[in-house]
C-alpha cells in the first residue's frame, strides 16, 4: 500500500513537472526519419517495449527504469540522401552528427526511479532554416526538417515489477523579432551608403511532451504505448527600413511575416515485444502519425514599400523594385498514417563476459502528402527501409570499471519507390516529374553501463 | 526591396548566463555567489567543475527564479526608469556519481547546470546606440544556460574539474531576387551554430589538524560569444545597386574570467570568501557596421558603431552558512553574504554616427549607454531531509542588488558632451530549489 502510495507521489511528480513546463511550439526531430542509438536503428524502429538505456529517451520514456545503473552512451551517424527528380539528383545534404545522453537510475520512497537526457548534435549546426518559395520543387520530409537538434529530458518510475512509466519534454525556440535599418542608401555609388540597423529579437521558449508506458505481461512478452506531442516552430518578423535613396528619393519599407517553418505532428505508438525463441526476440511497432494537421511552411507576407519616383523621374538605367505581390498560400494536404515497424534481435553469442547480437528490421511509410497536381511541389514517395546491425556487450574488463560496455553498429537502406507526379495543367510552370531515391545510413553507439560487475541482464522483457 | 528582411526569420540572438549576474543555484546565490570552493552538487556546473567530484549521490534538482530590474537613467533627455523584462526562470540541476571501481572508486563525478528563462530562450536586443538602455545588465538576464562539468579527486587533497557552457550563434544569408516569371523571391538559409565555452577548475584542501576544513579553490571560465551575422543581398531585387546588409552583433557576451576563493568549513558552518577578475577589455562591443563594402568589407566604409574602451573588471564575494540539526535526519541552514562588482563601462564615452535626413548628412547622436557599479546583499535558507525522512533538499534565497549612482557621459570626438546622466537602480531575485535524492 505504501509502495501505491509513493508511487502515485511519485506519478504526480513527474505530471507536475510536465505540466509546469506546459508544451508549446517546437520542430521536427531527426529521430522520427533516422533513428536513435544503433540497436533500436538497426530493429527497424520498432522498439518501443524493447527500448532500454539513453535510447529509451526518444522511443519510451518509461524504459528508463529498465535501467539498473548509470548509463553514458555516445555515437555517430550519418544519413546520405541520394535523391533524384527526373533523374537529377537534387543534393538534399545529409544528415549526421553525435547521438548521446545518459540515464541516472536510483530509487526513491522504495521504488525504481530513473532520470535521463537524450541528445542528437549535428555536426554542422544546431538548426537550419531554409525558406523557399511554394512552387518550388523540394524533398518535404527530408531537405531541411532534419537539420537540427534534438534534446529531451526524461523521468521514469516502475510502481510494480510489471509496470513502467515515464515521461518528459523536448526543447526547442522559435523566434519573433522585429529589425529596423536606417539612414542612406547611395545606388550609385554603394560604399558611400550611410546606413545602421538594430533588432530587438527573441528566441522564445519551446516544449513538447512524451510519455509512455510499459507493461510486462510475462518474461516473454511486453507492451507499451508511447505519445509524442506536436509542436510548430514559428517565426514572427518585423523589419522597417526608412531613409534616404541618396540624391534621388526616400524609401520606406514595411514588413510583417509570419510563418510555421516546420512542424512535427503528434504521434501514438503502440508496441509489442516477444521472445521468440531461447535467444530470439521479435518485436513490432505501429506508429500513427497526425500528419493531417501539418501547417504548410510558407510564409505569409504583408508589406509596404513606399518609394515615390524622383521629382525628374527615374533614371533610364534604373528599374525600381516593386511591392512583392501578395503571397497565396495553397495548403499543403497530407493524411494521417500508420506506419508499422518490425524488428528482431537473436543474441548469436552469450558468456559471462561477452555476448554477441545480430538485428534486423524494416519499416513501410507510405507518403502522407497528397499528389501534387497544382501549384505546390512538396515531393516525398512511398518509403521502405530495411535494417541490419550488430551489437556486443563485454563485462569485467577492469576492477576499474565494474560496468558493461557495449558497441552496436547499424546499417539501414531506405529506397523511395518511384512515381511521377502528373501536373493538373499542362501550361504548369514546373511540369511533369518523376522522383524516388535512396537514404543510406550508417552508425555506432558506444555504451558504458555501470550495472554492478555487470552481469548478463537479467531476462526481462 | 527588403523582402529580404525576412530572411530574419531566423535572426535570432543567443544564449549568455544570468549566473554571471546573480550565480547559479539556490545554495550558492544566497551566500554571496561565492561557490568556487565550497559548491555542492549541480551548482559546480558553473562555480568549480573540480566540485563535481564530491557527488556520492545522484540528485535531481528542480527550481524557479524571479527578479525585477529597476534601472534608472536621470538626466536632460533621459527617461529616467528604463522598461526592463523581469528576470523569470526554470532551473534543473542534475549530479550523478560516476561508479567507477578500484583505485577511481568515490572520485569522479557529473554536474549538469540548466537555467531556461520562462518566456525566452534568449534576448537578443541590439539597439540603436542613442536608446537609452544597461546593455551589461538587462539582456544578459534574459538567457538560457546549459553547462556540464566532470570532477575528479586526485587525491592529496587535489581536485580537478573540466566542463563547458553551451550557446548558440546564428549565421546566413539571405537573397532577395527577381526570378525568370518576374515575381520577387527570397532564398533564406541561415544556421544556427553551437558555440561553447570552457571551464577549468581545481581545488586544494589544505593538510592541517582540526575540526576546521581550510579549502582553496580557483576556476577559470571561458570567453562566452553569441553574435548573429546575417548578410541580406537585395542587389539583385533591380537595377539599383543596393549594397549588402550586414545584419551583426553581439547578442549576449560574457568575458573570459578568474575566480579565487578561500572556503572554512568547520561541522555545519561555512564561511568563504572569493575575488574575481573579468577580461571585459576584449568586449567587441554590440553592434557591426552595417553596409558590406565592396572594398575592405564590413566597416571599411559608412557609419561604424561607436568604439568604446571597456574596462577588465573585479568582483569581491563574501558568503556564510551555518547549519542546525533540528531533528534526526533534518537539518536547517541559514546563509548570508555580499559582492561588489565594478562596471566596466567607462564614465566616458564616444558618440555615435547616424544619418540625418533632415541635414541629410552623418551626424554625431549621444551614446547612451548606462551601468553602475553594483553592491548586492544575498540571504537564504535550506532544509536538508535524510533518512528516516525522505531525501528531498530545499533551499530558498533572495538577492537584492543596488546598482551605485554613477554619472556616465557621452562626448564628441572634440570632448565636447553631447549627454550627460546618472545610472543607479536596484535589482531583487528571488528563487527556490527542490532536489531529490534517489
Amino acid at each position: 500500500m505504501a509502495r501505491q502510495r509513493h508511487a502515485a507521489a511519485l506519478l504526480g511528480g513527474v505530471l507536475a513537472l510536465a505540466v509546469s513546463l506546459a508544451p508549446r511550439a517546437a520542430r521536427a526531430n531527426p529521430p522520427d526519419t533516422y533513428g536513435f542509438g544503433s540497436r533500436e536503428t538497426a530493429m527497424g524502429n520498432a522498439v518501443a517495449a524493447e527500448t532500454r538505456g539513453v535510447a529509451a529517451n526518444y522511443y519510451n520514456p518509461a524504459a528508463l527504469a529498465r535501467s539498473r545503473g548509470l548509463e553514458v552512451s555516445i555515437g555517430y551517424f550519418r544519413a546520405n540522401h541520394y535523391l533524384e527528380m527526373n533523374g537529377r539528383d537534387n543534393g538534399v545534404d545529409p544528415v549526421k552528427g553525435i547521438n548521446a545522453g545518459l540515464v541516472a537510475p536510483g530509487r526513491l520512497l522504495g521504488i525504481p526511479f530513473a532520470f535521463g537526457l537524450g541528445l542528437h548534435l549535428p555536426d554542422d549546426r544546431i538548426s537550419r532554416v531554409r525558406a523557399l518559395r511554394q512552387e518550388q520543387p523540394r524533398w518535404e520530409l527530408y531537405d531541411n526538417r532534419n537539420q537540427r537538434l534534438y534534446l529531451a529530458a526524461n523521468l521514469a518510475i516502475e510502481p510494480f515489477p510489471w509496470l513502467q512509466i515515464g515521461g518528459g519534454l523536448s526543447f526547442m525556440s522559435s523566434t519573433r523579432g522585429q529589425l529596423n535599418i536606417s539612414g542612406a542608401a547611395n545606388v550609385l555609388q554603394p560604399d558611400e551608403s550611410q546606413l545602421r540597423h538594430e533588432v530587438d529579437a527573441d528566441l522564445t521558449a519551446i516544449r513538447y511532451p512524451q510519455a509512455g508506458i510499459r507493461i510486462i505481461l510475462s518474461e516473454d512478452v511486453a507492451l507499451a504505448a508511447v505519445y509524442r506531442g506536436e509542436f510548430q516552430l514559428g517565426l514572427d518578423l518585423g523589419a522597417h527600413l526608412q531613409g534616404d535613396i541618396v540624391g534621388l528619393t526616400t524609401a520606406l519599407y514595411d514588413l510583417e511575416t509570419h510563418s510555421v517553418n516546420n512542424f512535427l505532428p503528434q504521434q501514438l505508438v503502440f508496441g509489442g515485444s516477444w521472445k521468440l525463441a531461447k535467444n530470439v526476440r521479435g518485436t513490432f511497432d505501429a506508429r500513427w502519425i497526425n500528419w493531417s494537421a501539418y501547417v504548410s511552411p510558407v510564409a505569409r507576407l504583408d508589406v509596404l514599400l513606399d518609394i515615390p519616383p524622383p521629382s525628374g523621374g527615374w533614371p533610364s538605367t534604373i528599374t525600381p523594385p516593386q511591392t512583392p505581390a501578395a503571397t497565396r498560400i495553397v495548403p499543403l494536404r497530407m493524411h494521417d498514417r500508420i506506419i508499422p515497424h518490425l524488428g528482431v534481435e537473436w543474441r548469436a553469442y552469450g558468456s559471462r563476459r561477452l555476448e554477441g547480437f545480430v538485428r534486423g528490421g524494416y519499416e513501410i511509410s507510405k507518403t502522407p502528402i497528397e499528389p501534387q497536381t497544382g501549384l505546390t511541389n512538396y515531393v516525398d514517395r512511398d518509403r521502405h527501409t530495411l535494417s541490419l546491425g550488430l551489437g556486443a556487450t563485454a563485462r569485467r574488463l577492469a576492477k576499474e570499471l565494474p560496468a558493461s560496455l557495449s558497441l552496436d553498429v547499424h546499417a539501414a537502406i531506405s529506397e523511395l519507390i518511384e512515381d511521377t507526379t502528373k501536373k493538373a495543367s499542362a501550361a504548369d510552370f514546373v511540369g511533369d516529374y518523376s522522383a524516388h531515391g535512396y537514404i543510406v545510413n550508417l552508425g555506432l553507439m558506444l555504451t558504458v553501463a555501470f550495472d554492478g560487475w555487470g552481469a548478463p541482464t537479467k531476462e526481462e522483457p | 526591396m527588403l523582402g529580404v528582411a525576412s530572411g530574419l526569420l531566423a535572426a535570432r540572438g543567443a544564449a549568455a548566463s544570468p549566473e554571471d549576474l546573480f550565480g547559479y543555484g539556490a545554495r550558492t546565490s544566497a551566500m554571496g555567489a561565492t561557490g568556487t570552493a565550497h559548491a555542492t552538487g549541480y551548482e559546480a556546473a558553473w562555480h568549480n567543475p573540480a566540485l563535481a567530484s564530491v557527488v556520492r549521490t545522484p540528485k535531481l534538482t528542480l527550481g524557479y527564479t524571479g527578479g525585477v530590474l529597476r534601472l534608472d537613467a536621470q538626466g536632460d533627455g533621459l527617461p529616467g526608469r528604463i522598461s526592463s523584462a523581469p528576470v523569470k526562470g526554470t532551473t534543473i540541476g542534475a549530479e550523478i556519481p560516476v561508479p567507477l571501481g578500484g583505485r577511481f572508486a568515490h572520485r569522479v563525478g557529473l554536474a549538469l547546470a540548466f537555467y531556461e528563462p520562462t518566456d525566452v530562450v534568449v534576448r537578443g536586443r541590439v539597439l540603436y546606440p542613442e536608446k537609452t538602455q544597461f546593455p551589461m545588465v538587462d539582456n544578459r538576464a534574459q538567457s538560457v544556460t546549459i553547462r556540464a562539468a566532470l570532477g575528479v579527486n586526485v587525491g592529496y587533497g587535489i581536485r580537478v574539474g573540466v566542463g563547458f557552457a553551451a550557446l548558440a550563434e546564428v549565421v546566413g544569408t539571405v537573397v532577395a531576387a527577381t526570378d525568370a516569371t518576374g515575381r520577387v523571391g527570397t532564398r533564406v538559409e541561415d544556421q544556427l551554430v553551437a558555440t561553447y565555452a570552457p571551464v577549468l577548475g581545481a581545488t586544494y584542501d589544505l593538510p592541517l589538524n582540526g575540526p576546521a576544513r581550510w579549502r582553496f579553490g580557483a576556476t577559470y571560465r571561458g570567453e562566452q560569444t553569441a553574435r548573429f551575422a546575417i548578410v541580406i543581398d537585395g542587389s539583385k531585387l533591380s537595377s539599383l545597386q543596393i549594397p549588402l546588409f550586414n545584419i551583426s552583433g553581439l547578442a549576449q557576451y560574457d568575458p573570459a574570467q578568474a575566480a579565487v576563493e578561500v572556503a572554512r568549513s568547520e561541522g555545519l558552518g561555512v564561511l568563504a570568501a572569493q575575488v574575481v577578475y573579468k577580461h571585459w577589455g576584449a568586449f567587441p562591443g554590440l553592434l557591426e557596421p552595417t553596409v558590406v563594402c565592396n572594398d575592405g568589407g564590413a566597416g571599411a566604409c559608412g557609419l561604424t558603431p561607436p568604439k568604446i574602451d571597456w574596462h577588465d573588471t573585479f568582483v569581491v564575494r563574501v558568503g556564510a552558512e551555518q547549519g542546525f540539526e533540528l531533528a534526526r535526519g533534518a537539518v536547517a541552514r541559514a546563509r548570508t553574504g555580499a559582492f561588489y562588482e565594478t562596471t566596466p563601462l567607462p564614465s566616458e564615452i564616444p558618440g555615435s554616427e547616424a544619418y540625418d535626413a533632415g541635414v541629410k548628412g552623418v551626424v554625431t547622436v549621444p551614446t547612451r549607454y548606462f551601468d553602475s557599479n553594483r553592491l548586492a546583499l544575498t540571504v537564504g535558507a535550506g532544509l536538508a531531509l535524510s533518512k528516516p525522512l525522505p531525501p528531498i533538499d530545499l533551499d530558498v534565497f533572495a538577492q537584492y542588488h543596488v546598482l551605485l549612482p554613477r554619472a556616465v557621459t557621452s562626448v564628441d570626438g572634440n570632448g565636447g558632451a553631447l549627454s550627460r546622466g546618472e545610472s543607479s537602480g536596484h535589482i531583487t531575485v528571488i528563487g527556490m530549489t527542490a532536489g531529490v535524492r534517489f
